[in-house]
Protein backbone atom coordinates (compact mmCIF):
# COMPACT_ATOMS: atom_id res chain seq x y z
CA UNK A 1 0.00 0.00 0.00
CA UNK A 2 0.79 3.42 -1.32
CA UNK A 3 0.35 6.74 -0.50
CA UNK A 4 -1.45 6.92 -3.72
CA UNK A 5 -3.51 4.05 -3.69
CA UNK A 6 -4.31 5.25 0.15
CA UNK A 7 -6.01 8.86 -0.95
CA UNK A 8 -7.29 7.28 -4.52
CA UNK A 9 -9.22 4.50 -2.75
CA UNK A 10 -11.21 6.76 -0.42
CA UNK A 11 -8.98 4.15 2.64
CA UNK A 12 -8.16 7.37 5.07
CA UNK A 13 -11.89 7.93 5.30
CA UNK A 14 -12.39 4.10 5.66
CA UNK A 15 -9.93 4.30 8.34
CA UNK A 16 -11.54 7.39 10.17
CA UNK A 17 -14.49 5.78 10.51
CA UNK A 18 -13.27 2.93 11.81
CA UNK A 19 -14.35 0.34 8.76
CA UNK A 20 -11.11 -1.47 8.72
CA UNK A 21 -9.11 -4.04 9.90
CA UNK A 22 -6.33 -4.31 11.92
CA UNK A 23 -3.57 -5.32 9.44
CA UNK A 24 -4.89 -2.13 7.24
CA UNK A 25 -4.95 0.42 10.09
CA UNK A 26 -1.39 -0.68 10.85
CA UNK A 27 -0.63 0.02 7.33
CA UNK A 28 -2.22 3.25 7.12
CA UNK A 29 -0.55 4.48 10.64
CA UNK A 30 2.91 3.18 9.20
CA UNK A 31 2.34 5.07 6.60
CA UNK A 32 0.96 8.59 8.48
CA UNK A 33 3.68 8.42 10.56
CA UNK A 34 6.17 9.05 8.12
CA UNK A 35 4.67 11.31 5.51
CA UNK A 36 4.01 14.80 7.05
CA UNK A 37 1.91 15.92 3.65
CA UNK A 38 -0.38 12.86 4.04
CA UNK A 39 -0.53 12.99 8.01
CA UNK A 40 -1.70 16.83 7.05
CA UNK A 41 -4.51 15.29 4.81
CA UNK A 42 -5.37 13.19 7.70
CA UNK A 43 -5.37 15.93 10.03
CA UNK A 44 -7.77 17.96 7.93
CA UNK A 45 -10.19 14.44 7.29
CA UNK A 46 -10.31 14.20 11.28
CA UNK A 47 -11.65 17.73 11.83
CA UNK A 48 -13.82 17.90 9.12
CA UNK A 49 -15.19 14.60 10.50
CA UNK A 50 -15.47 16.37 13.39
CA UNK A 51 -16.98 19.47 12.37
CA UNK A 52 -19.62 17.56 10.68
CA UNK A 53 -20.62 15.25 14.02
CA UNK A 54 -20.26 18.97 16.07
CA UNK A 55 -23.28 20.61 13.79
CA UNK A 56 -25.00 17.73 13.67
CA UNK A 57 -25.17 17.05 17.48
CA UNK A 58 -28.38 16.90 19.44
CA UNK A 59 -28.49 17.42 23.41
CA UNK A 60 -28.89 14.20 25.25
CA UNK A 61 -30.91 14.40 28.32
CA UNK A 62 -28.93 15.35 31.50
CA UNK A 63 -30.21 12.15 32.94
CA UNK A 64 -27.58 10.17 31.08
CA UNK A 65 -24.86 12.49 32.49
CA UNK A 66 -25.61 12.06 35.78
CA UNK A 67 -26.34 8.40 35.46
CA UNK A 68 -22.96 7.92 33.96
CA UNK A 69 -21.13 9.97 36.83
CA UNK A 70 -22.99 7.92 39.33
CA UNK A 71 -22.17 4.63 37.30
CA UNK A 72 -17.90 6.09 37.79
CA UNK A 73 -18.61 5.97 41.64
CA UNK A 74 -19.42 2.35 41.79
CA UNK A 75 -17.04 1.14 38.49
CA UNK A 76 -15.89 -2.44 39.45
CA UNK A 77 -12.13 -1.43 39.35
CA UNK A 78 -12.55 1.66 41.39
CA UNK A 79 -14.64 1.55 43.98
CA UNK A 80 -16.25 -1.69 45.25
CA UNK A 81 -13.72 -2.53 47.61
CA UNK A 82 -13.98 0.53 49.35
CA UNK A 83 -17.81 0.30 48.96
CA UNK A 84 -18.32 -2.79 50.48
CA UNK A 85 -15.61 -1.77 53.15
CA UNK A 86 -17.84 0.75 54.33
CA UNK A 87 -20.83 -1.96 54.32
CA UNK A 88 -18.89 -3.84 56.19
CA UNK A 89 -17.44 -1.55 58.68
CA UNK A 90 -21.17 0.24 59.14
CA UNK A 91 -21.85 -3.97 59.88
CA UNK A 92 -19.23 -3.78 62.30
CA UNK A 93 -19.96 -0.33 63.76
CA UNK A 94 -23.42 -1.94 64.13
CA UNK A 95 -22.07 -4.89 65.42
CA UNK A 96 -19.85 -3.25 67.94
CA UNK A 97 -22.43 -1.13 68.94
CA UNK A 98 -25.28 -4.33 69.84
CA UNK A 99 -22.12 -6.00 71.49
CA UNK A 100 -21.73 -2.80 73.52
CA UNK A 101 -25.38 -2.96 74.75
CA UNK A 102 -25.47 -6.45 75.39
CA UNK A 103 -22.41 -6.67 77.02
CA UNK A 104 -23.54 -3.50 79.33
CA UNK A 105 -26.92 -5.32 80.01
CA UNK A 106 -24.88 -8.32 81.12
CA UNK A 107 -22.60 -6.36 83.24
CA UNK A 108 -25.84 -4.77 84.88
CA UNK A 109 -27.62 -7.76 85.21
CA UNK A 110 -24.65 -9.90 86.99
CA UNK A 111 -24.09 -6.40 89.18
CA UNK A 112 -27.72 -6.37 90.17
CA UNK A 113 -27.40 -9.91 90.79
CA UNK A 114 -24.58 -9.65 93.29
CA UNK A 115 -26.36 -6.57 94.45
CA UNK A 116 -29.31 -8.64 95.17
CA UNK A 117 -27.69 -11.26 97.03
CA UNK A 118 -25.77 -9.12 99.36
CA UNK A 119 -28.92 -7.40 100.04
CA UNK A 120 -30.35 -11.15 100.81
CA UNK A 121 -27.50 -11.96 102.84
CA UNK A 122 -27.94 -8.81 104.96
CA UNK A 123 -31.61 -9.56 105.36
CA UNK A 124 -30.86 -12.49 106.44
CA UNK A 125 -28.21 -11.44 109.05
CA UNK A 126 -30.68 -8.54 110.20
CA UNK A 127 -33.33 -11.18 111.19
CA UNK A 128 -30.43 -13.43 112.59
CA UNK A 129 -30.20 -10.22 114.64
CA UNK A 130 -33.59 -9.53 115.15
CA UNK A 131 -34.05 -12.83 116.66
CA UNK A 132 -30.85 -12.66 118.82
CA UNK A 133 -32.41 -9.51 120.49
CA UNK A 134 -35.60 -10.58 120.39
CA UNK A 135 -34.25 -13.64 122.48
CA UNK A 136 -31.82 -11.20 124.48
CA UNK A 137 -35.51 -8.90 125.63
CA UNK A 138 -37.43 -12.31 126.52
CA UNK A 139 -34.13 -13.55 128.94
CA UNK A 140 -33.74 -9.82 129.94
CA UNK A 141 -37.43 -9.57 130.81
CA UNK A 142 -37.50 -12.90 132.90
CA UNK A 143 -33.82 -11.27 134.89
CA UNK A 144 -35.84 -7.79 135.14
CA UNK A 145 -38.91 -9.98 136.81
CA UNK A 146 -36.48 -11.82 138.99
CA UNK A 147 -34.30 -8.92 139.60
CA UNK A 148 -37.36 -7.10 140.77
CA UNK A 149 -38.73 -9.27 142.82
CA UNK A 150 -35.65 -9.49 144.59
CA UNK A 151 -35.45 -5.64 144.76
CA UNK A 152 -38.82 -6.09 146.05
CA UNK A 153 -38.43 -8.46 148.36
CA UNK A 154 -34.87 -6.71 149.50
CA UNK A 155 -36.45 -3.59 149.95
CA UNK A 156 -39.70 -4.40 152.07
CA UNK A 157 -39.79 -3.16 155.28
CA UNK A 158 -40.13 -7.01 157.24
CA UNK A 159 -36.60 -8.31 155.75
CA UNK A 160 -34.20 -8.52 157.68
CA UNK A 161 -30.56 -8.91 156.23
CA UNK A 162 -27.57 -11.07 157.47
CA UNK A 163 -24.43 -10.81 156.83
CA UNK A 164 -22.56 -14.71 156.36
CA UNK A 165 -18.72 -14.09 156.42
CA UNK A 166 -16.23 -16.31 155.75
CA UNK A 167 -14.27 -18.30 158.59
CA UNK A 168 -10.64 -19.48 158.16
CA UNK A 169 -11.36 -22.05 155.56
CA UNK A 170 -12.62 -19.32 152.97
CA UNK A 171 -11.57 -15.85 155.28
CA UNK A 172 -12.73 -13.74 152.01
CA UNK A 173 -16.30 -15.22 151.56
CA UNK A 174 -19.25 -12.72 152.29
CA UNK A 175 -22.68 -13.41 151.39
CA UNK A 176 -25.50 -11.18 152.56
CA UNK A 177 -28.44 -12.90 152.87
CA UNK A 178 -32.40 -11.43 153.15
CA UNK A 179 -34.77 -12.96 155.11
CA UNK A 180 -38.62 -11.99 155.46
CA UNK A 181 -40.61 -14.27 157.89
CA UNK A 182 -43.57 -12.63 157.47
CA UNK A 183 -43.85 -14.01 153.61
CA UNK A 184 -41.46 -16.76 153.91
CA UNK A 185 -38.68 -16.08 151.82
CA UNK A 186 -34.82 -15.92 151.94
CA UNK A 187 -33.03 -14.29 149.13
CA UNK A 188 -28.59 -14.15 148.92
CA UNK A 189 -25.93 -11.90 147.35
CA UNK A 190 -23.15 -14.50 146.39
CA UNK A 191 -21.12 -11.94 144.75
CA UNK A 192 -18.37 -12.26 147.13
CA UNK A 193 -18.43 -15.95 147.68
CA UNK A 194 -14.72 -17.51 145.91
CA UNK A 195 -15.10 -19.32 143.04
CA UNK A 196 -15.11 -23.39 142.96
CA UNK A 197 -13.29 -26.00 141.02
CA UNK A 198 -16.06 -28.02 138.66
CA UNK A 199 -16.35 -30.85 141.29
CA UNK A 200 -17.95 -28.92 143.57
CA UNK A 201 -20.82 -26.95 144.92
CA UNK A 202 -21.77 -24.49 147.99
CA UNK A 203 -24.90 -25.28 149.38
CA UNK A 204 -26.99 -23.79 152.17
CA UNK A 205 -28.34 -25.70 155.54
CA UNK A 206 -30.66 -24.31 158.15
CA UNK A 207 -30.36 -25.24 161.34
CA UNK A 208 -33.32 -26.60 163.03
CA UNK A 209 -32.93 -27.76 166.62
CA UNK A 210 -29.61 -29.32 165.93
CA UNK A 211 -30.86 -30.96 162.68
CA UNK A 212 -29.41 -28.95 158.81
CA UNK A 213 -31.92 -29.30 156.72
CA UNK A 214 -31.12 -28.28 153.19
CA UNK A 215 -32.16 -24.93 151.54
CA UNK A 216 -30.51 -25.60 148.14
CA UNK A 217 -27.57 -25.32 146.29
CA UNK A 218 -25.97 -22.15 145.21
CA UNK A 219 -26.11 -21.58 141.62
CA UNK A 220 -22.32 -20.64 140.47
CA UNK A 221 -23.98 -18.23 137.34
CA UNK A 222 -26.25 -16.38 139.05
CA UNK A 223 -25.29 -13.58 142.06
CA UNK A 224 -28.80 -13.26 143.57
CA UNK A 225 -30.62 -15.73 144.25
CA UNK A 226 -34.28 -17.29 146.49
CA UNK A 227 -33.55 -20.39 148.61
CA UNK A 228 -35.50 -22.31 150.38
CA UNK A 229 -36.95 -20.67 153.55
CA UNK A 230 -37.30 -23.05 156.47
CA UNK A 231 -39.04 -22.68 159.46
CA UNK A 232 -37.97 -21.68 162.94
CA UNK A 233 -34.63 -21.80 161.68
CA UNK A 234 -31.71 -20.83 164.43
CA UNK A 235 -28.72 -20.42 161.75
CA UNK A 236 -27.84 -20.26 158.43
CA UNK A 237 -24.71 -22.38 157.13
CA UNK A 238 -22.74 -22.51 153.99
CA UNK A 239 -20.77 -25.68 152.83
CA UNK A 240 -18.64 -27.47 150.09
CA UNK A 241 -20.34 -30.01 148.45
CA UNK A 242 -19.81 -32.68 145.83
CA UNK A 243 -21.34 -31.28 142.54
CA UNK A 244 -25.26 -31.30 142.48
CA UNK A 245 -25.47 -31.08 146.30
CA UNK A 246 -25.58 -33.60 149.21
CA UNK A 247 -28.02 -35.01 151.52
CA UNK A 248 -26.21 -34.38 155.05
CA UNK A 249 -24.08 -31.09 155.52
CA UNK A 250 -20.17 -32.13 155.23
CA UNK A 251 -19.32 -29.70 158.19
CA UNK A 252 -15.91 -30.23 158.08
CA UNK A 253 -16.05 -28.04 155.14
CA UNK A 254 -18.39 -25.34 156.63
CA UNK A 255 -17.22 -22.14 155.54
CA UNK A 256 -19.57 -19.46 156.75
CA UNK A 257 -22.14 -19.28 159.18
CA UNK A 258 -24.46 -16.62 160.67
CA UNK A 259 -27.07 -16.63 163.87
CA UNK A 260 -30.79 -15.56 163.35
CA UNK A 261 -32.06 -13.40 165.96
CA UNK B 1 -6.60 21.26 21.14
CA UNK B 2 -4.61 22.06 24.10
CA UNK B 3 -7.33 22.43 26.03
CA UNK B 4 -8.32 18.70 25.24
CA UNK B 5 -4.81 17.33 25.45
CA UNK B 6 -5.00 18.63 28.92
CA UNK B 7 -7.85 17.61 29.97
CA UNK B 8 -6.90 14.13 28.15
CA UNK B 9 -3.71 13.77 30.44
CA UNK B 10 -6.61 14.08 33.50
CA UNK B 11 -8.58 11.33 31.82
CA UNK B 12 -6.34 9.23 31.87
CA UNK B 13 -5.37 10.44 35.31
CA UNK B 14 -8.73 8.97 36.16
CA UNK B 15 -9.97 12.81 37.20
CA UNK B 16 -14.26 12.75 36.77
CA UNK B 17 -13.83 16.30 35.84
CA UNK B 18 -11.89 15.78 32.81
CA UNK B 19 -14.63 13.11 31.71
CA UNK B 20 -17.36 16.02 32.77
CA UNK B 21 -15.77 18.02 30.06
CA UNK B 22 -15.39 15.59 27.67
CA UNK B 23 -18.96 14.33 27.85
CA UNK B 24 -20.34 17.81 27.71
CA UNK B 25 -17.94 18.56 24.43
CA UNK B 26 -19.00 15.65 22.60
CA UNK B 27 -22.00 13.85 23.72
CA UNK B 28 -24.22 15.60 21.57
CA UNK B 29 -22.24 14.87 18.31
CA UNK B 30 -21.59 11.12 19.55
CA UNK B 31 -25.82 11.23 20.71
CA UNK B 32 -27.04 12.48 17.37
CA UNK B 33 -24.84 9.62 15.42
CA UNK B 34 -26.02 6.62 18.12
CA UNK B 35 -29.81 7.80 17.28
CA UNK B 36 -29.43 7.82 13.66
CA UNK B 37 -27.91 4.46 13.98
CA UNK B 38 -30.77 2.71 15.59
CA UNK B 39 -33.69 4.86 16.07
CA UNK B 40 -34.21 4.41 19.36
CA UNK B 41 -34.00 6.73 21.94
CA UNK B 42 -33.94 4.60 25.03
CA UNK B 43 -31.31 2.71 23.67
CA UNK B 44 -29.44 5.42 22.33
CA UNK B 45 -29.03 7.17 25.52
CA UNK B 46 -27.62 3.43 27.02
CA UNK B 47 -25.38 2.92 24.23
CA UNK B 48 -24.50 6.75 24.84
CA UNK B 49 -23.52 6.07 28.60
CA UNK B 50 -22.02 3.01 27.94
CA UNK B 51 -19.95 4.92 25.69
CA UNK B 52 -18.47 7.80 27.75
CA UNK B 53 -18.11 4.40 30.74
CA UNK B 54 -15.74 2.59 27.76
CA UNK B 55 -14.06 5.95 27.50
CA UNK B 56 -13.54 6.42 30.78
CA UNK B 57 -12.40 3.23 31.57
CA UNK B 58 -9.74 2.67 28.55
CA UNK B 59 -8.51 6.22 28.35
CA UNK B 60 -5.26 4.73 28.91
CA UNK B 61 -5.40 3.11 25.28
CA UNK B 62 -6.39 6.11 23.35
CA UNK B 63 -3.41 7.40 21.58
CA UNK B 64 -3.21 11.22 20.93
CA UNK B 65 -0.45 10.48 18.07
CA UNK B 66 -2.62 8.58 15.86
CA UNK B 67 -5.80 10.67 15.58
CA UNK B 68 -8.15 12.90 17.19
CA UNK B 69 -9.98 11.67 20.72
CA UNK B 70 -13.64 12.77 18.64
CA UNK B 71 -12.42 9.96 16.31
CA UNK B 72 -11.53 7.90 19.00
CA UNK B 73 -14.94 8.27 20.76
CA UNK B 74 -16.82 8.03 17.03
CA UNK B 75 -15.63 4.30 16.36
CA UNK B 76 -16.37 3.25 20.16
CA UNK B 77 -20.06 4.50 19.66
CA UNK B 78 -20.42 3.44 16.21
CA UNK B 79 -18.98 -0.41 16.83
CA UNK B 80 -21.38 -0.53 20.36
CA UNK B 81 -24.21 0.39 18.26
CA UNK B 82 -23.46 -1.81 15.64
CA UNK B 83 -23.40 -4.90 17.81
CA UNK B 84 -26.34 -3.98 19.31
CA UNK B 85 -28.42 -3.29 15.53
CA UNK B 86 -26.41 -6.78 14.24
CA UNK B 87 -28.00 -8.93 17.25
CA UNK B 88 -31.15 -7.23 17.22
CA UNK B 89 -30.80 -8.04 13.28
CA UNK B 90 -30.59 -11.95 13.78
CA UNK B 91 -32.98 -12.17 16.21
CA UNK B 92 -35.71 -10.14 13.78
CA UNK B 93 -34.34 -12.63 10.58
CA UNK B 94 -34.84 -15.67 12.77
CA UNK B 95 -37.92 -15.27 13.86
CA UNK B 96 -40.01 -13.35 11.16
CA UNK B 97 -38.34 -11.65 7.96
CA UNK B 98 -41.31 -9.49 7.51
CA UNK B 99 -40.31 -7.31 10.97
CA UNK B 100 -36.81 -6.55 9.50
CA UNK B 101 -38.17 -5.11 5.66
CA UNK B 102 -40.71 -2.97 8.36
CA UNK B 103 -37.90 -1.77 10.71
CA UNK B 104 -38.39 1.60 9.08
CA UNK B 105 -41.25 2.38 10.35
CA UNK B 106 -40.92 0.95 13.35
CA UNK B 107 -39.20 3.52 15.40
CA UNK B 108 -39.27 5.30 18.55
CA UNK B 109 -37.68 8.73 17.87
CA UNK B 110 -38.84 12.50 16.85
CA UNK B 111 -38.28 12.59 13.09
CA UNK B 112 -36.28 16.19 13.48
CA UNK B 113 -33.83 13.68 14.98
CA UNK B 114 -32.52 12.32 12.01
CA UNK B 115 -32.80 15.30 9.59
CA UNK B 116 -29.46 16.41 9.30
CA UNK B 117 -28.00 19.89 9.95
CA UNK B 118 -25.16 22.34 9.15
CA UNK B 119 -22.81 22.39 6.08
CA UNK B 120 -23.70 18.79 5.01
CA UNK B 121 -27.25 19.68 3.66
CA UNK B 122 -26.02 22.35 1.75
CA UNK B 123 -24.65 19.64 -0.26
CA UNK B 124 -26.12 17.98 -3.79
CA UNK B 125 -28.43 15.04 -2.64
CA UNK B 126 -26.13 12.24 -3.48
CA UNK B 127 -23.70 13.59 -1.56
CA UNK B 128 -25.05 14.42 1.61
CA UNK B 129 -26.54 10.63 1.02
CA UNK B 130 -23.63 9.50 0.72
CA UNK B 131 -22.28 10.92 3.91
CA UNK B 132 -25.32 10.23 5.43
CA UNK B 133 -25.20 6.45 5.21
CA UNK B 134 -21.24 6.35 5.93
CA UNK B 135 -20.92 8.66 9.10
CA UNK B 136 -24.65 8.77 10.65
CA UNK B 137 -25.77 5.51 9.76
CA UNK B 138 -23.26 3.33 9.96
CA UNK B 139 -22.82 1.99 7.05
CA UNK B 140 -19.24 0.76 5.47
CA UNK B 141 -18.37 2.02 1.99
CA UNK B 142 -19.02 -1.47 0.42
CA UNK B 143 -22.82 -1.83 2.04
CA UNK B 144 -23.41 2.01 0.66
CA UNK B 145 -22.50 1.82 -2.25
CA UNK B 146 -25.37 -0.88 -2.61
CA UNK B 147 -27.55 0.73 -0.91
CA UNK B 148 -27.32 3.40 -3.17
CA UNK B 149 -26.92 1.37 -6.13
CA UNK B 150 -23.46 2.84 -7.70
CA UNK B 151 -20.24 1.51 -7.95
CA UNK B 152 -17.97 1.83 -5.39
CA UNK B 153 -15.24 4.01 -7.12
CA UNK B 154 -18.23 6.33 -8.01
CA UNK B 155 -19.57 6.36 -4.22
CA UNK B 156 -16.09 7.40 -2.79
CA UNK B 157 -15.38 10.01 -5.05
CA UNK B 158 -18.91 10.91 -3.93
CA UNK B 159 -17.46 10.89 -0.54
CA UNK B 160 -14.58 12.72 -1.65
CA UNK B 161 -15.90 15.30 -3.50
CA UNK B 162 -18.41 15.69 -0.10
CA UNK B 163 -15.94 16.03 1.84
CA UNK B 164 -13.92 18.59 0.12
CA UNK B 165 -16.98 20.95 -0.29
CA UNK B 166 -17.61 20.83 3.18
CA UNK B 167 -14.47 22.00 3.94
CA UNK B 168 -14.94 24.96 1.57
CA UNK B 169 -18.20 25.53 3.51
CA UNK B 170 -16.05 25.54 6.97
CA UNK B 171 -13.54 27.52 5.45
CA UNK B 172 -15.97 30.07 4.55
CA UNK B 173 -17.61 30.36 7.70
CA UNK B 174 -14.41 30.49 9.32
CA UNK B 175 -13.20 33.28 6.75
CA UNK B 176 -16.68 34.78 7.72
CA UNK B 177 -15.86 34.43 11.43
CA UNK B 178 -12.61 36.01 11.21
CA UNK B 179 -14.26 38.85 9.26
CA UNK B 180 -16.53 39.55 11.75
CA UNK B 181 -13.74 39.22 14.79
CA UNK B 182 -11.88 42.02 12.33
CA UNK B 183 -14.76 43.96 11.98
CA UNK B 184 -15.38 44.35 15.56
Amino acid sequence: MDKKTLLENGLLEQYVLGELNTEQCEQIEQLLASDVELKAHFDQLEADFENLGLENAIPPPALVKSKLLKDLKTTPNETPKVVTLNKNNNTKVYLGIAASVAALLMIGSFWMYSQLNDVKEQLQIVEMNNTELNSTIEVLNVKLKENNASFNAIINPDTEQYILKGNALSPEAKVVSYVNHKSKSVIINTERLPELDADHDYQMWADVEGEMINMGVISKDKTIMTMAYIDDAESLNITIEPLGGNDHPTVERLVTNVYLR
Amino acid sequence: MQNDNSLIRDLKAKDERALSLLYDKYSGAIYSVILKMIRDEGKAQNLLQDTFMTVWEKAERYDETKGRFYTWVYRIAKNKTLNVLRKTDVLIQTDDFSVHTNKEDAISIEPEYLELNGAVTTLDAHHKEAIELVYFKGLTHKEAHQQMDVPLGTFKSYIRQALKQLRETYAKSLSLILLILNAL
